[in-house]
């Protein structure tokens, strides 16, 4: 996936992806974020998530990692932070290349959901959407949105949290790196006795 | 009988109250549920069973020479419910480490021990209750943060001699999709999926009237996902005095 570089509006680290979508739809940004892991041991060594938006709204996102694409991609993103992000502005017309491939593009308020776990983000963005990014479907009474798809309507493209469940390699450095957290704080608090 | 249970998630927003109490509530059905607010600085407890107005809460049972943990104790809705304060001084002023003290008492006359525990693994006082107890409740949202917390929660159990007696998916909102991720999520957690529960307008009703799910929409299909829940919970049978012992000589050290 190729953008031009655009104008660095922000750059820092961030423990939480949630703090780079409230930023982008408070700014209506049009543009792209990167996400670059601080802890390169879960992605990689050159590991680094593309989310672009317009006005605020997440609508690609991409690993140059993995290199996949669409929600598959947020899972690869979805490591352990802190991130040190880079925000960019963009001409509209800089990103319509990307934004026409349908199987780069995620639901407007899928990245609030699956990398910040905010439900209330995730409305304020499908309120932001345009009607043409909302596919609406009748769930329980609450209204969702679907996956964009091509014409041939393929949904059943596996969401970000079953691709992040199906990366065993990278849910054991999880587990393995939680373990030795645990360990070497068992040590610092004295918990090593008890049974 | 006695077995204590940490209901944990290490990430915020899970609904980890909501489901301790409604799980209290269904298991008390069965056994004698003591359920104890463990998040002692952030505790919510009360205002989720109607105690906001109470005088005694486990933060004055905790402070050096504190108040009898009886008087911390409150009966609602068919459960005992201890409660945490939530004023900054009074958990200031409470030592965590005369939790287990707290746990061993309650140990001795009940069977079923819920500790709801902090949204966090940063601290000890944090990490205490999953240290503490048996087995613990892992409390998931079907997003990537919150299996990814869950799956801390569960190796810093393990690590501490903690068992995973399941988990338990809340706020779900695509009845096809969990379908597909709880299995792939049971893979990696030592425990079955106890339940998936809807999110629900009806849960949020319940905690803004100040009352448990189970009392407040008790035919909701919330209320009955965790119904199943506790039925498929297999509550060991423990020594209470054993337990009591354990908890007791729990080494928690003196520093923060």
């Amino acid at each position: 996936m190729k953008l031009p570089e655009g104008r660095l509006l922000r750059s820092r680290v961030v423990s939480d992806p949630r703090t780079v979508l409230v930023d982008a739809l408070d700014r209506e940004l049009t543009g792209y974020a990167v996400f670059e892991p601080q802890d390169a041991l879960l992605l990689g060594a050159d590991g680094r998530g593309v989310v672009t938006f317009r006005a605020g709204v997440p609508v690609v996102a991409y690993h140059t990692g993995s290199e996949r694409a669409g929600p598959p991609a947020l899972a690869d993103l979805a490591a352990e932070g802190p991130y040190r992000l880079r925000l960019f502005a963009l001409a509209p017309a800089d990103l319509t290349a990307v934004h026409d491939e349908d199987e780069f593009r995620v639901p407007p308020g899928m990245p609030a959901e699956r990398l910040a776990g905010d439900q209330a983000l995730a409305e304020r963005t499908r309120e932001a959407a345009p009607a043409e990014r909302l596919a609406v479907v009748s769930n329980g009474g609450a209204e969702h949105a679907e996956p964009v798809v091509g014409e041939d309507g393929d949904d059943r493209q596996p969401g970000a949290v079953e691709a992040f469940l199906d990366d065993a390699e990278k849910i054991e450095a999880i587990r393995e790196q939680a373990r030795d957290e645990a360990q070497q704080r068992a040590d610092e608090w004295g918990f090593d006795d008890v049974g | 009988m006695v077995e204590a249970f940490a209901v944990a998630s290490g990430k915020g927003g899970t609904g980890k109250t909501t489901s301790t109490l409604a799980l209290g509530m269904a298991l008390a059905e069965e056994y004698d549920v003591t359920v104890v607010d463990a998040d002692m600085g952030m505790a919510n407890l009360l205002f989720h069973a109607g105690l906001a107005d109470v005088e005694t809460t486990l933060h004055d049972v905790l402070v050096e020479g504190g108040a009898p943990v009886d008087d911390a104790v409150y009966e609602r809705h068919g459960l005992r419910v201890v409660p945490c304060g939530t004023n900054l001084a009074d958990f200031e002023a409470a030592d965590p480490r005369r939790l287990r003290d707290v746990v061993a008492a309650l140990a001795a006359d009940t069977d079923v021990i819920l500790l709801d525990s902090a949204a966090t693994l940063s601290s000890r006082a944090a990490v205490l209750p999953v240290v503490l107890a048996d087995r613990v409740v892992v409390v998931l949202e079907p997003t990537i943060p919150a299996l990814s917390d869950g799956l801390k929660v569960q190796e810093y159990a393990s690590s501490y001699g903690t068992d995973t007696a399941g988990i338990l998916f809340n706020k779900v909102r695509d009845a096809d999709a969990i379908e597909r991720i709880a299995p792939k999520a049971e893979r990696y957690f030592e425990g079955p999926t106890l339940t998936t529960v809807p999110a629900s307008e009806r849960v949020r009703a319940a905690r803004r009237n100040g009352r448990p799910l189970l009392a407040h929409a008790p035919e909701s299909d919330a209320a009955r996902a965790y119904r199943e829940a506790a039925a498929s919970l297999t509550v060991r049978d423990g020594d209470s005095e054993a337990v009591a012992d354990r908890f007791r000589s729990a080494v928690v050290p003196e520093s923060p």
